[in-house]
């Protein structure tokens, strides 16, 4: 019972926190929805007894990354209005015609995906009530084991993010001036 | 059983709809008690009683950006640890930590390495000059004696 | 295995006929309804106490200060002043609601709310008692980490969406503030998660013993360190002082919360308050032995054998006694924090982020990589325990 409500209280934030994203004309208010989202996304990870990927994912996205975007929306000067300094209020290169073949094209890949994975569940047998278990121990079991060279490639990858997120925000400096 | 299902969920969703409820309904309360009589000057922002200039919502320095990129970093590096720190007691009472604590103190070694470039190349100060040192001390000296 | 506080009630057979007889009634397995009624209930109360906590907070916090620098504090609402908390709050409730012109009207609304959620959904793992968490999580910590992030997102839009110059700059600095400390601060939970095995806030707890020298904090040097790491940690994301430069008054008039009036402000404070108090019980949970009671008081044991108290007396005996250390042990360190707040003066911005950048997170990186390593060589053993075995081996006994 609870957990079909979960899941539909889930469902229905992530959806309509992604539809107001893509709806809203102010850059901070489609922050919010889009934490709103992410926050739904990790309902649906606790659905599926993700424990650990839902705790993530509150972890990274709701307290990572939207503080990003958000500091990155400040970066440029916040949402001033929905006019940019060009005096136009649409992004300009919208509705053209390679637009339109670009969201066709995804239009068609998204709804071929969509189309499988509805075909998979349809012919899924029904699942009784699911046992509750820790996935912490298996993952961490697992990321010693078997997947210990991804494990350490990651440290790489957030290596390689460390330091070029330095160096790219790093004042430059004045070369002649010496 | 309560601890065989999603149920052990529940409080969150209770605790989280308590917010809206306990938020919405004290506003609402208050909105039925308090007084409302709003004027042009009362609606203003403060800013030490001058009319404000202009909005608030101005390009900010970039320090904040790299510092929450830099945040970013360490927190998926602490979600990835996280696991591996919880099974590491079962590994070791088992005598098998070593191969944890390998693994541990590789990914940890090659992160504090970053730390440490960040460090050295002077990333991690809040406080950094675009020009030259030399120049920068002019400029200092220029205002302190204006 | 998760507890919860249903699973606590589940154990006692007077209960469970209770379940078995609703779910004759309502045809269906009822043990759904329970949990969500006793789930429920417990949330009001934990809500109720905790608000209660917070209100007296701001007293406590008024009248410690007040004590600090020689003067009475409030003393005029109730005995010593005590319902000056209940006053303010009807004040704030009696507040005209000043909403600025220029402000941008849904982050303005959503900012105090996001506050409120992301500090109310960690009581859900808070353990007051063995029996009396709402939920034992199994990622207990991690997901306590995640929900308190949404406050630092309340904090940034708070200050954003006054349009006032002081409200943005408090809360870009109270944003980065937070996401800085956040660093230390879950490194140091990570080494203890490394001692204890799991992140569960009852296994956690019940790796620790109820006498001082079986709590983590003095298990071993490391941890030692990773608890003042981790207390000043929680003191700057909890935007105390020194570290309340968000707000600061004398800089930035009140920072992120300048333009709220009324209750959108008393909300900002009460969120404040009642963070305040469960990160004190988080750093009570993980260092200081958390709900653990000696004699095995905590799980009847005693009370059943010695003095053969039927079992659901021994244990209701046992969750107030581990309530009652759980809140002593926090409500000292809550002391503490204020404490600190009369105490120290202010940090500038770029002291902290050195703090925080240069010797906090190179310390708990240390202090995670000391504990694997004494984990490692020491077999999981506190330094008492290899003393005592030290004293042991030359006394010849074990």
């Amino acid at each position: 019972m609870f957990d079909q409500i979960l899941f539909i209280l889930s469902a229905v934030i992530t959806m309509g926190g992604a539809l107001a994203v893509v709806f809203s004309n102010n850059l901070m208010h489609a922050c919010v929805y889009l934490l709103a989202s992410l926050f739904g996304v990790a309902g649906l990870y606790a659905t599926l007894n993700a424990d650990f990927l839902a705790a993530t994912q509150l972890v990274v996205y709701a307290g990572g990354v939207v503080i990003l975007m958000l500091f990155a929306i400040m970066l440029t000067g916040g949402v001033q209005s929905t006019v940019n300094k060009f005096g136009i209020v649409k992004v300009p290169g919208m509705g053209n015609a390679k637009t339109y073949s670009a969201a066709g094209l995804a239009a068609v890949v998204i709804s071929f995906v969509l189309f499988k994975i509805l075909k998979n569940a349809a012919a899924m047998p029904a699942k009784g009530q699911m046992a509750y278990e820790s996935t912490v121990e298996k993952l961490g079991g697992l990321l010693v084991s078997d997947h210990v060279l991804a494990f350490e490639l990651s440290s790489i990858l957030l290596l390689g993010a460390l330091v070029g997120a330095a160096v790219i925000a790093r004042p430059r400096h004045i070369k002649d001036d010496v | 059983m309560s601890n065989t299902n999603l149920d052990v969920y529940m409080p969150v969703i209770i605790l989280m709809i308590l917010a809206f409820v306990l938020v919405g309904g004290a506003l609402l309360v208050a909105k039925i008690l308090r007084p409302s009589n709003p004027t042009e000057l009362k609606q203003t922002e403060y800013e030490c009683g001058e009319l404000p200039v202009g909005v608030a919502w101005s390009n900010f320095n970039v320090r904040f950006y790299v510092v929450s990129l830099i945040f970013i970093v360490f927190d998926v590096e602490g979600a990835l640890m996280f696991p591996l720190a919880s099974i590491y007691k079962k590994y070791n009472d088992a005598g098998a930590g070593g191969v944890v604590l390998a693994t541990f103190l590789l990914f940890i070694g090659i992160l504090a390495a970053g730390v440490v470039y960040c460090w050295r190349k002077g990333d991690l100060d809040w406080v950094r000059s675009f020009q030259t040192p030399a120049k920068n001390n002019q400029r200092t000296q220029g205002v302190v004696n204006e | 295995m998760n507890n919860t506080i249903v699973s606590y009630f589940l154990q006692f057979e007077e209960f469970q006929t209770v379940v078995t007889k609703l779910s004759e009634i309502t045809g269906a397995n009822a043990t759904s309804l329970v949990a969500f009624v006793i789930f429920a209930v417990a949330a009001v109360v934990v809500l109720g106490a905790l608000a209660t906590v917070g209100g007296l907070g701001t007293y406590a916090e008024r009248k410690i200060s007040a004590d600090l620098q020689m003067r009475q504090g409030p003393n005029r609402v109730g005995p010593y002043g005590i319902l000056q908390f209940l006053a303010d709050g009807v004040k704030m409730i009696m507040k005209e609601d000043i909403v600025p012109r220029h402000a941008d009207k849904l982050t303005f609304n959503i900012a105090p709310l996001l506050c409120m959620l992301g500090v109310m959904a960690t009581f859900a793992v808070l353990p007051f008692s063995s029996g009396f968490t709402m939920t034992d999580l199994d990622v207990g910590v991690f997901y306590l980490i995640g929900v308190s992030s949404l406050v630092g997102v309340g904090i940034f839009l708070g200050g954003y969406s006054s349009n006032s110059k002081w409200s943005m700059l408090g809360g870009m600095r109270g944003a980065s503030q937070i996401i800085s400390y956040e660093v230390p601060v879950t490194l140091s939970i990570l080494a203890i998660v490394l001692l204890a095995g799991g992140m569960s806030f009852g296994t956690i707890v019940s790796a620790q013993g109820a006498w001082p020298h079986q709590w983590f904090v003095l298990h071993n040097p490391f941890t030692f360190i990773a608890f003042i790491v981790l207390f000043i940690g929680v003191l700057a994301e909890t935007n105390r002082a020194p570290f309340d430069l968000p707000e600061a008054e004398s800089e930035l008039v009140s920072g992120y919360h300048t333009e709220f009036t009324g209750m959108r402000f008393g909300f900002f404070a009460l969120a404040e308050y009642m963070e305040v108090f469960v990160v004190c019980g988080v750093v009570a949970a993980l260092f200081l032995g958390g709900y653990n009671v000696p004699f095995g008081l905590g799980e009847g044991t005693f009370l059943m054998e010695k003095l053969h108290i039927p079992a659901i007396h021994a244990k209701g005996v046992g969750q107030l006694l581990q309530v009652g250390s759980f809140v002593s042990k926090t409500l000292a360190l809550y002391y503490v924090v204020i404490w600190i707040r009369w105490t120290l003066p202010r940090l500038r911005v770029d002291h902290l982020m050195t703090l925080c950048w240069k010797y906090l997170t190179p310390i708990a990186l240390f202090n995670l990589v000391g504990c694997a390593l004494w984990m490692f060589f020491f077999h999981g053993q506190s330094i008492w325990q290899l003393l005592g075995h030290l004293g042991g081996g030359h006394g010849g006994g074990h």
